[in-house]
């Protein structure tokens, strides 16, 4: 199996400060890997420079064999890495489907002539589009709240929708940050399944943040470990569970 | 029709078609420009100078105007749409007034004293036909991906870039649109009055059109056709208290940003299909209103709660 | 070359006024994140304070212009207040707050119209029309106080948020305003505090404009300029807008007196445009990204 994203010597500074140093891991493809650490590891800075929201500072970033570091990230995303965000980042006064559906975007080509003239392509297209929205939507389940105003839904279907507007662009692979944030065991659990349903329907790989352990050590088959920007641990769920450094620095010197 | 009232329909027409494009810019994809009338000029002397100086029919002198000022657009958004915010402010704030400064000193075109004598095509005909095309392009481009795209940069700019949009390049559509339809309104306003002046494009005709904008609301086509028919007519008849009327103006474009950003019409817009929808939704009121009367008269208390929100 | 010297002390005079404003305007923006639009009304009306204190109140120099600064300090925060701080809360969208400033400018340009009435007034004579002459220059008595005078508050300002306690705060609150708050910061008062010396920098800027020229209400058409010299010295950095008001007066005075009066406000855009195309961080900026 070959691996959809190589990242080398990854380093990010903030003025004199690092907040990625020299981070080397991959990700393998149709694998569902975690990117786990304390608080300021550097676990979202990644994310940003894998991205292109943030320049590097050096290293870099391949991504089915490309080299993307430093591309606009539109372009990232067109190339199939989509994301979402710690703190959900939808179109919040924007219906549900009006989200999922901006992403879609991606997949129509018509241009300003044919958007200004109602010209055929233009109607066949949108057509295309918003039945791929619809599409999306009814099988994460968001199809009867369609009309909805994105900030009003209840949390967890707001990061699922977050979701979903990922998906909507095809990716190849989906950079899921803290997923379960301020979610309940229950939640978790649904959102573990989930992520594995997504994986296997979708066919993509996928590298997640997070800090409950549970879904970590559930879902992922492979695991890196961030402290302090640096790379402490790469490896296994058992592994990395077993791995004395990890757990003093970050587990707390005990089982959670 | 008294050519008073003709008068100020055909100003409200020729405000029109520059707040459509503001509109566009401002309310559609949320950049704020400060000299929007600066494009005006550009649009009005351009016109000028092509029926006046090269004794070019209107239809090619309109283009030319919508033309250039789209070019001089472009070259503003390509220095400062890449930057934040602020950038584009400052940097539309100080187009306006330079544009104004440059041709106040330019003796060719008139200077400051102006430029007489340029050909009155405009008619309240040719005004109807660009407001009614303005209307119907811009209603296109917001329903469709292009209008989603700049809707999306205004809501949330960095979730829209990590979505595949291009947000640059729709900020930058986004103005040479806006300036365009400036240029074109510049360019009636000048072969209306015949008689152009740089005075006439000062920053308070930038601050009147984006006040027409917000008045209508942000991302209302019919809120700014509402507006700018209300607020050209507004001045006329307020002209005895016409010196309170900015002051109350100011006061108004703080509430609203306040109270209600979405102005006049609500964040509603008037087309077929809204009115259509208005009036089902009360039918379907109506019609739940009388079936739970006749509930009630069969169940007393059955407490049964209402079937609708919830999971 | 005695001619040049002399350009350059004009120069120097009218960018230290340029420098008043643009510091205002930059702190604000440092702190907040967002242009203060406004801050060119809270001007005008700082030449007015001043105005009226001298003439209608017969108040002496001092008095005057203490009463103008305090004014204008009270004025910032209450357009703060009414215009920003519901914004704020709702955590409106950037574009909310400009909008907000326009509003509250065409407020103050307008109410001054409407009341007092658009004539221009003139500050009577305090200092006297006398130069002091240093060599073959010669500086206006009011130009050199003026300068001194900016001088002293720039300086007191650097060493009010290096050194005291609450410019730490506001140091903090303009790194990160949730993190401030976070470590127990006041956040509102910091707010309160900055638009109070942002109005503050304004009066004193206003009465000085008002005093080397006159007093009239579009007077907060000035700043344009102060926010081309903002971002020339670099958008945010306090130094950087001093140094670029005082660049630009400096070179707008040259322009003036070796090619041409006509172009000297034109100088202004030409300097922002080689900005934005060469260096738009400024001259002393540094480029920031956003926090994702």
């Amino acid at each position: 199996m070959s691996d959809i994203l190589q990242v080398r010597g990854l380093t990010k500074r903030f003025g004199g400060l690092a907040a990625v140093n020299d981070v080397d891991f991959d990700v393998r493809e149709g694998g569902i890997s975690g990117l786990i650490g304390p608080n300021g590891a550097g676990k979202t800075t990644i994310f940003n420079l894998i991205t292109g929201v943030y320049k590097v500072s050096s290293g870099s970033v391949s991504f089915g064999g490309r080299d993307i570091t430093d591309l606009e990230p539109h372009r990232i995303a067109g190339l199939g890495v989509t994301r979402t965000f710690q703190n959900i980042r939808l179109f919040k006064n924007l219906t549900v489907f009006e989200n999922v559906l901006t992403a879609c975007h991606a997949s129509a080509s018509y241009g300003l002539a044919d958007s200004l003239l109602r010209l055929p392509r233009f109607r066949r297209e949108e057509r295309a589009i918003m039945d791929k929205a619809d599409g999306l939507l009814e099988i994460l389940g968001l199809a009867d709240r369609k009309d909805a105003i994105a900030n009003g839904l209840p949390y967890g279907l707001q990061r699922r929708l977050e979701i979903t507007r990922a998906l909507a662009l095809d990716p190849k692979l989906l950079l899921l940050d803290e997923p379960a944030a301020g979610m309940n065991p229950d939640e978790t659990e649904q959102l573990m399944r989930l992520i594995g349903e997504i994986r296997d329907r979708f066919k993509l790989s996928v590298l997640v943040i997070e800090h409950h352990m549970d879904l970590v050590m559930g879902l992922c088959e492979h695991i890196v470990v961030l402290n302090f920007g640096q790379k402490l641990a790469d490896g296994a769920p058992e592994a990395i569970r077993g791995d004395e450094r990890v757990v003093e620095a970050y587990l707390g010197g005990g089982d959670q | 029709m008294s050519s008073y009232i003709e008068g100020i329909l055909m100003l409200s027409g020729i405000n029109l078609i520059a707040v459509l494009g503001l509109s566009l810019l401002t309310g559609f994809a949320g950049l704020f420009s400060f000299g929007h009338a600066g494009f005006m000029a550009i649009g009005a002397y351009s016109a000028a100078v092509c029926t006046k100086l090269l004794g070019l029919p209107f239809v090619v002198a309109i283009a030319a105007a919508a033309l250039v000022a789209a070019g001089v657009s472009w070259l503003i958004g390509r220095a400062t749409l890449k930057l934040k915010g602020d950038y584009f402010c400052i940097a539309t704030l100080g187009f306006g007034e330079a544009i104004r400064l440059i041709l106040d000193n330019f003796q060719g075109l008139g200077g400051a004293r102006g430029w007489p004598g340029i050909p009155p095509h405009t008619t309240l005909l040719n005004i109807l036909v660009l407001d009614v095309i303005g209307v119907v392009l811009l209603a296109n481009l917001v329903r469709s991906r292009h209008g989603r795209n700049m809707i999306a940069v205004r809501e949330e700019e960095l979730a829209a870039k990590v979505a595949g949009i291009d947000t640059f390049r729709y900020k930058m559509l986004a103005l040479v649109i806006s300036a365009a339809y400036a240029g074109v309104a510049g360019a009636l306003l000048g072969h209306y009055m015949t008689f152009i002046q740089p005075k006439m494009f000062s920053m308070v005709k930038s601050t009147e059109l984006t006040i027409i904008v917000i008045f209508g609301g942000l991302g209302s086509i019919s809120g700014s056709v509402l507006g700018a028919v209300v607020l050209t007519f507004l001045p006329e008849l307020l002209r005895a208290v016409d010196k309170w009327r900015l002051v109350v103006y100011g006061l108004a474009v703080i509430g609203i940003m306040i109270g209600r950003p979405r102005g006049l019409m609500g964040g509603f817009e008037l087309t077929p299909k809204s009115i259509r929808a208005h009036f089902a939704r009360r039918r379907e009121e109506r019609a739940i209103k009388a079936g739970r009367a006749a509930e009630d008269g069969d169940e007393a208390l059955s407490g049964e709660a209402d079937g609708k929100g919830g999971l | 070359m005695a001619q040049f010297l002399q350009q350059m002390v004009n120069g120097l005079s009218i960018g230290s006024v340029y420098a008043l404003m643009a510091v205002g305007y930059s702190l604000v923006y440092s702190i907040m994140n967002f242009s203060n639009f406004a801050h060119g009304g809270v001007i005008m009306f700082g030449a007015y304070f001043g105005f009226f204190a001298m003439t209608l109140l017969k108040l002496p120099f001092v008095a005057s212009f203490a009463l103008a600064f305090v004014g204008t300090a009270v004025l910032a925060v209450v357009i703060e207040r009414i215009a920003y701080k519901p914004l704020r809360e709702r955590s409106a969208p950037f574009l909310y707050f400009i909008i907000s400033a326009m509003g509250a400018s065409i407020f103050l340009e307008n109410i001054i119209i409407a009341t007092i009435g658009p004539t221009f007034r003139t500050y009577p004579d305090v200092f006297g029309r006398t130069s002091i002459s240093l060599g073959s220059v010669s500086i206006g008595r009011l130009d050199l106080i003026m300068f001194v005078i900016s001088a002293v508050c720039l300086t007191g300002l650097v060493l009010f948020i290096d050194k005291t306690k609450m410019g730490r705060a506001i140091q903090a609150s303009a790194y990160n305003m949730k993190a401030a708050a976070l470590m127990g910061v006041n956040t509102d008062r910091v707010v309160m505090i900055v638009f109070a010396l942002g109005g503050m920098l304004a009066g004193i800027a206003g009465v000085f404009f008002g005093m080397k020229y006159t007093v009239y209400p579009q007077i907060g058409n000035i700043t344009t300029k102060s926010f081309v010299a903002a971002v020339f010295g670099g958008l945010g950095s306090l130094p950087g807008a001093v140094l670029g008001s005082v660049l630009l007066g400096v070179i707008e005075t040259l322009v003036a007196g070796y090619l041409s009066s006509q172009f000297r406000d034109l100088i202004a855009f030409v300097i922002l445009i080689g900005v934005l195309v060469f260096r738009p961080t400024g001259i002393m900026g540094k480029t920031t990204e956003d926090k994702a």
